[in-house]
C-alpha cells in the first residue's frame, strides 16, 4: 500500500482520469456495437483504420517484453531481474488489449469464434489467431511458475489477497528450494519455448499478415516482418523503461540507475536496427520506381498525413530519443531516459499507423477513389478506453498477485 | 495466356460450365449502363458497387485521349481474397465464380486489402431509403438466398460484398445484368471450358490481355484492347 502513502493526491488524479476514459470508451463501444462499423471513417478503399493500428501496436508491445523477459529467464541476464515480472505481465496485458482492438474491429464481433471454428489452411490470419492463444496460454504458465513461491507466502495471510493467492496458486504448497529450482527450470523451459512462438508465430506472423498482400506492393516485402519484430523490442522495452521507474518512482523504492542506462542502451541498439532497416525497406521500394510504391512513399512522407511520419515516427520516436540517450548531458539522468523510452513508445505507434495506413490510401488501380482516412470520435474515444483498460487492470493484477 | 484448365478437368467437370467474361473496350464507350443496371439488379446500397467503369486520361496534351476500364469482379482462377479469408467464407464454386458466404464472414476485412482489383466492397448498411421508397423492403436474392428486408446488424450489413456474375440470373438461364444491358454490346458472357464458345474464340485474340497479369491470379474477366 506504499503506493497511497507517496504521492496520494496524483495517483488519485491519474486513476480518476483513467476510470473517466474507461467510462466514455464503454458508451463508445456501445454506440459501435449497436451501429456496426459504419461509426468509424473506414472505407471500402481505406478497409482498416485505427484499430488494427492499435492492434498491430500491442501485439508488438507484447512479443517486445516477452523477448525482454526471456533476457532473464533464458539467457540469465540477472541484472534486469527486477524488471521480469512486469515483463510477463505487460506481454499478457498487450496481448489481451490487442484481442479487443481486433474484435472492436470486425464487421460482425458476434462471430469472432469463427475465428478458431473455422480454418483456412493458406490464410496468415487463420495461423495468427491460434498462435495468440498458444503464446497466451503460454504467457500465463510462465508467470504462474514466476509467482507461484510469492503468491504461496500471501497465500498464508486470511485477507483478500491472501484468498485470491490461495486461488492462484493451485493448490501448490511447495516452497522449498527443490520446487524453486523447478519453477526456474519451468521459466527456462516456456521461456524457450515462446522465442519461437513470439518472433515467428506472433509478431513475424503478424507483420507476414501484411507482407504477403501482393496487392499493395508497399507491404509485399519480405523485410517488413522482421522490422515487425525489431520493432516490437523497441516498444517492449521503451514501456517496461517506463513502467519500472515510474511505478518505483511513485511509490517511493529507489531505482536502480545502472539498470535503466542499460536498458536504455539496449533501447537505442534496438531503435538503430529499426530505423535501417526501415532505410531500405523505404529505399528499395523507391529504387523500383513502382507506381503504386511511390505513391505509398509519397503519401506517407508528402502528404496531409506526413506529419505522422515526421513529427512522430521520426522527430518524438527517433531523434529526441536517441540524442536524450546518447547526449552527455541526459544520459545519466534517469528522468530524461524514462522521457525517451515515453517518446519511442509514442514513436512506434506512428510506425504502426504508417505501416496500415498510406498502403492502404493509394487505390489498388488507378481510376478507382483514393483513400482518405481519419479516425471519429468513436474510434478515438473507443480506443482511449480500451488503453485505460490496461492501465487499469496492469495496476489491478499486480495488486492481486503482489510484485 | 491460361485462361482456364479444362483440358486437366474429368469428365464430370467438364460438365460444369466454367464461367468468363470478354470486355471488348473498343467497344466500350463508357455510358455505366453496366454500373447502373448491377445496381438495379443487386439492389446494392450505396458505396457497393460490384461493377465500376474507371475512366483514365492517358497522354500529353493536346494528344489525349479518355480510356474506359469496366471492372467487375475477375473470379480469380488463384483469387488473393479466398487464400488469405481466415475463416474460408469466401472460396471457388465449381463453376469458377468466386462466392462470400454471409453467414460465416467475420468482417474482418482482410480480402478487401489483398484485392489486386478493389472489386470487394465493405457493406457499412447505408440505404437508399431517402431517395427510393421502400429500398429496405427487400433485398436481391444473392446466392439464391432470399434474406428478406435490410436489416440493421443483419447480413449482409457489415460484411464484405462483391460481383458474382448475378449468380441468381444464371442459375436460371439468363446473362449477368450487365452483359445484357450494355448498349455497344461490349460484354460476352459464356463457358470458358467449351473451347467453342464465344468466349473461349475472344480469349484466344491477339488482341485479348488481363489485368495485373503479373500477379498471376487468373482472372477470368478477359479484355479486348
Amino acid at each position: 500500500m506504499a503506493e497511497y502513502s507517496h504521492n496520494n493526491r496524483r495517483s488519485i488524479l491519474w486513476y480518476a482520469f483513467l476510470i473517466l476514459l474507461m467510462v466514455a470508451g464503454t458508451v463508445a463501444v456501445f454506440i459501435r456495437a449497436k451501429e456496426g462499423i459504419i461509426v468509424t471513417n473506414i472505407t471500402s478503399t481505406t478497409p482498416w483504420g485505427t484499430w488494427v493500428a492499435f492492434y498491430i501496436y500491442f501485439v508488438g508491445m507484447s512479443a517486445g517484453a516477452f523477448l525482454l523477459s526471456t533476457l532473464i529467464y533464458v539467457f540469465g541476464m540477472e541484472q534486469y531481474e527486477k524488471i521480469g515480472k512486469d515483463a510477463l505481465l505487460v506481454a499478457i496485458l498487450s496481448m489481451v488489449l490487442a484481442m479487443v482492438f481486433i474484435l472492436l474491429d470486425l464487421g460482425h464481433m458476434e462471430r469472432f469464434w469463427h475465428a478458431l471454428w473455422y480454418m483456412n489452411w493458406t490464410s496468415v490470419l487463420a495461423y495468427e489467431v491460434r498462435f495468440y492463444v498458444l503464446y497466451v496460454a503460454l504467457l500465463l504458465s510462465e508467470l504462474y511458475f514466476a509467482r507461484r513461491i510469492d503468491l504461496i507466502k500471501t497465500s498464508v495471510v486470511n485477507n483478500r489477497k491472501g484468498k485470491i493467492a490461495k486461488f492462484l496458486s493451485f493448490g501448490s504448497k511447495d516452497t522449498s528450494e527443490a520446487s524453486k529450482r523447478h519453477d526456474h527450470k519451468m521459466l527456462k523451459v516456456l521461456g524457450t519455448m515462446g522465442i519461437p512462438i513470439a518472433i515467428l508465430g506472433v509478431h513475424g506472423g503478424t507483420g507476414a499478415l501484411f507482407a504477403v498482400v501482393k496487392a499493395r506492393p508497399f507491404l509485399n516485402s519480405a523485410l517488413f516482418p522482421v522490422i515487425f519484430v525489431v520493432s516490437a523490442l523497441v516498444s517492449g522495452t521503451a514501456l517496461l523503461i517506463a513502467f519500472y521507474v515510474i511505478r518505483n518512482k511513485v511509490s517511493g523504492n529507489s531505482i536502480d540507475q545502472a539498470m535503466v542506462k542499460g536498458l536504455a542502451g539496449l533501447l537505442s541498439f534496438f531503435l538503430l536496427i529499426d530505423v535501417g532497416l526501415e532505410f531500405y525497406e523505404f529505399f528499395i521500394g523507391a529504387y523500383g520506381l513502382e507506381h503504386e510504391e511511390l505513391a505509398t512513399l509519397k503519401t506517407m512522407i508528402m502528404s496531409d498525413f506526413s506529419w505522422s511520419f515526421w513529427a512522430v515516427q521520426m522527430v518524438i520516436g527517433v531523434v529526441v530519443p536517441l540524442y536524450l540517450i546518447f547526449s552527455k548531458r541526459t544520459k545519466e539522468s534517469v528522468k530524461a531516459l524514462t522521457a525517451a523510452a515515453i517518446m519511442v513508445a509514442i514513436g512506434i505507434l506512428g510506425v504502426r499507423f504508417n505501416i496500415v495506413l498510406p498502403a492502404l490510401i493509394v487505390p489498388v488501380m488507378t481510376g478507382l477513389p483514393e483513400g482518405y482516412y481519419y479516425p471519429t470520435l468513436i474510434e478515438i474515444i473507443s480506443s482511449g478506453g480500451v488503453i485505460a483498460l490496461g492501465f487499469f487492470s496492469q495496476r489491478s493484477c499486480r495488486k492481486a498477485i503482489g510484485g | 495466356m491460361k485462361i482456364a484448365n479444362a483440358a486437366e478437368k474429368t469428365d464430370d467437370q467438364k460438365k460444369i460450365p466454367q464461367w468468363g467474361m470478354v470486355i471488348d473496350l473498343k467497344k466500350c464507350i463508357g455510358c455505366d449502363t453496366c454500373t447502373v443496371s448491377c445496381k438495379a439488379e443487386n439492389r446494392t446500397p450505396p458505396g457497393v458497387t460490384y461493377n465500376v467503369v474507371l475512366q483514365n486520361e492517358i497522354g500529353a496534351y493536346p494528344n489525349v485521349a479518355l480510356v474506359n476500364l469496366p471492372r467487375p469482379c475477375m473470379q480469380c482462377d488463384r483469387p488473393p481474397c479466398v487464400q488469405v479469408c481466415p475463416v474460408k467464407a469466401t472460396y471457388k464454386l465449381d463453376n469458377g465464380v468466386v462466392a462470400i458466404d454471409y453467414d460465416r464472414c467475420i468482417g474482418c476485412r482482410y480480402c478487401v486489402v489483398a484485392c489486386p482489383y478493389g472489386a470487394r466492397y465493405v457493406d457499412f448498411g447505408e440505404s437508399y431509403s431517402q431517395e427510393m421508397l421502400g429500398a429496405n423492403e427487400i433485398q436481391s436474392p444473392e446466392y439464391g438466398v432470399d434474406r428478406g428486408k435490410r436489416e440493421k446488424g443483419k447480413s449482409p450489413i457489415n460484411n464484405v460484398r462483391k460481383c458474382i456474375f448475378c449468380l441468381h440470373r444464371l442459375e436460371r438461364g439468363e446473362e449477368p445484368a450487365c452483359v445484357e444491358t450494355c448498349i455497344g454490346d461490349a460484354r460476352f458472357f459464356g463457358d470458358l471450358s467449351n473451347p467453342d464458345s464465344v468466349v473461349s474464340r475472344l480469349a484466344a485474340s491477339p488482341r485479348a490481355f488481363l489485368l495485373k497479369e503479373e500477379l498471376n491470379t487468373g482472372p477470368r474477366v478477359i479484355y479486348l484492347k
